[in-house]
């Protein structure tokens, strides 16, 4: 089996559980992500969106159900081949030496070797995040929002064919956050399968095709932003009243008080 | 400090040459270098023989246990991303300690060149074996080495007992002596019997170069870049046991080589943990190499013992990476 970029991927998750400890974080999930599509995922904290992306990246081994490449059992793929299909960017990523920039960018390119065009990926990457200014700058002495942004070049900067990334748009600017998404959004464009955890409402509204809400590790409701995206279904999931206000499909999200929320 | 000094290392690599001859000129007699290198391996002059048969198996046993402490260090860096980690944290070197140590005390009736040094890597081997066993199936990097520091107590502990129940004076001192290390009447047989150990050992290190690599991002991205085998750590730990182990059978405990050789040598490899391995080779090699001239070549009525030397230059060097750090550069 062997997958091109150009090919594109549709993975599914298939009754998918994980248990941690005696938790179970992630409860039956079914969900299919296909090529062309920008899917975000959202709910409240610890509703299982990390782990989700952990077991579909394949870093966490589901304790239940398996995943699915393109109807292939994922889970039997050779690390560097699944690698290769799929290019991951968790929540938070510390990098343990000073690195510069353009390196722990190439470290993205472990998976295949050595590419003979490694050295304009790397550039073409940094360029995608605004990042060329500080290639050189060991990545100990970037803010918080420049090292985001060098860690997500290092997630674009391979050839996989599924992107995940764990709320790439946290600690980056509006400029940033904007002009991520609209890469994001012209990566699904061109086929890429792309899945974002992202907590920004009004971005995952405004640029995503699809939406997973998840409560407690189990899928409240998957759909078109504007089916998913409404004040019952928020209302439940976050415990919030809010008000969706949709303008040529950009939505304005704005929450508006706490509900009594049951403990579950 | 991020520019890849290339020319840096060839330095390394240049300097390895005229230490071994620095090395191989010292000595308490003074040997003619030029006529015994032409009479060759079996030349019969008295030049020759100090210089083929003592000379150069200690200097070249100095170049290999360097190496192989400095390899060993990179790796246990990187596997932990801990700067402060060194490769005796695993245990190995207490493994291969209290063996000697109880060798020292019953053993000396089979006194051989080389059964101590066997004996010796077995010990690394074993406790190793023990590492792995307390960590568990499938033990994350972080749990190997809780595993591996619990174990190193408990030999530590093991060699103190052993030095308090010391059969006599002699063997108490003797013992104490082969813990500070030293490279001094060892020969060809416990360089041939350490070589393989040591080849094996850099083998199982250099093979994890990339895994190191990706770990630089932490556990999750390397296992999304393809290394969420739980087989590396356990490769690493093979790894030191057999290269540590083995430098450590043949030449004692040298302390600080482990942990300040990466350091040295960290900028000149632009950070990168899999060059690291093998510059931190050459940079434990040749540090090594220097310590032990400077041990051959100060006299006193007792043999400086290379174990004090690593320590006395490495202690200052802690000293240096804690002022750095309170200048706030890490920790």
């Amino acid at each position: 089996m062997s997958y091109t970029a150009e090919q594109g991927i549709e993975a599914a998750c298939i009754a998918l559980g994980l248990q941690r400890g005696r938790k179970n974080v992630l409860r039956s999930v079914d969900c299919t992500f296909k090529p062309y599509e920008l899917t975000a995922v959202v709910g409240p904290n610890g509703a299982g969106k990390s782990s989700l992306l952990q077991c579909l990246s394949g870093v966490q081994r589901p304790s239940a159900g398996r995943i699915v490449f393109n109807g292939e059992d994922a889970g039997r793929l050779a690390a560097s081949q699944r690698a290769r299909l799929g290019a991951f960017l968790p929540q938070s990523e510390t990098p343990a030496w000073s690195l510069c920039a353009a390196d722990m960018v190439a470290l993205g390119l472990l998976p295949w070797g050595r590419l003979p065009d490694r050295e304009q990926r790397v550039q073409q990457a940094l360029l995608l995040v605004d990042a060329q200014a500080f290639a050189e700058r060991p990545v100990t002495q970037l803010s918080g929002g420049e090292l985001r942004r060098v860690q997500l070049a290092r997630l674009l900067v391979g050839r996989a064919p599924l992107l995940i990334a764990d709320e790439p748009t946290a600690a980056l600017d509006i400029r940033h956050q904007l002009q991520l998404m609209q890469n994001f959004r012209s990566l699904a464009d061109s086929g890429k399968t792309v899945v974002l955890a992202l907590h920004d409402l009004s971005l995952a509204a405004r640029f995503c095709d699809r939406i997973l809400l998840m409560l407690d590790g189990a899928l409240l409701a998957q759909g078109a932003p504007q089916a998913v995206l409404t004040p019952s279904l928020i209302g439940e999931a976050y415990g919030v009243s809010c008000e969706f206000r949709w303008r040529d499909g950009i939505a304005d999200f704005v929450p508006l008080d706490l509900l009594r929320k049951s403990s579950g | 400090m991020l520019k890849h000094n290339k020319s840096a290392v060839f330095l390394l690599i240049a300097a390895l040459p005229v230490a071994l001859i620095g090395a191989l000129g010292s000595g308490p007699v003074s040997v003619d270098l030029v006529s015994a290198l032409a009479e060759g391996w079996g030349g019969q002059s008295s030049d020759a023989v100090i210089l083929w048969q003592l000379r150069l198996p200690r200097a070249l046993l100095a170049l290999l246990v360097g190496a192989a402490l400095g390899m060993g260090g990179a790796a246990m860096q990187g596997m932990l991303r801990n700067p402060l980690a060194e490769p005796a944290l695993l245990g190995v070197s207490s493994g291969a300690a209290l063996v000697a140590v109880l060798f020292l005390y019953y053993g000396t009736a089979w006194k051989s060149g080389w059964l101590l040094q066997a004996l010796a890597i077995g010990g690394a081997f074993s406790a190793a074996a023990a590492v792995w066993l307390l960590a568990g199936r499938g033990a994350s990097a972080g749990r190997l080495v809780l595993a591996g520091v619990a174990i190193n107590a408990f030999l530590s502990a093991l060699i103190a007992l052993a030095l308090n129940y010391a059969p006599s004076m002699f063997a108490m001192q003797e013992v104490v002596f082969w813990l500070m290390g030293s490279l001094a009447n060892r020969g060809w047989d416990q360089l041939l019997l350490a070589l393989p150990f040591l080849g094996l050992g850099a083998v199982c290190l250099f093979f994890t170069r990339n895994y190191l690599r990706a770990l630089a991002l932490g556990e999750d991205s390397a296992a999304s870049l393809g290394f969420q085998s739980r087989m590396y750590p356990f490769i690493i730990l093979l790894g030191i046991a057999s290269a540590v182990g083995g430098a450590v059978a043949v030449a004692g405990t040298i302390g600080f080589v482990g942990l300040v050789v990466p350091h040295l040598v960290r900028p000149l490899v632009r950070q990168d943990p899999a060059k690291l391995l093998w510059v931190s080779a050459l940079a434990g090699a040749l540090l090594l190499l220097l310590a032990d001239i400077l041990v051959i070549n100060v006299v006193g009525a007792q043999e400086l013992r290379i174990g004090a030397v690593t320590a006395f230059i490495g202690a200052p060097f802690f000293f240096w990476l804690i002022v750095n750090a309170r200048r706030g550069q890490w920790l």
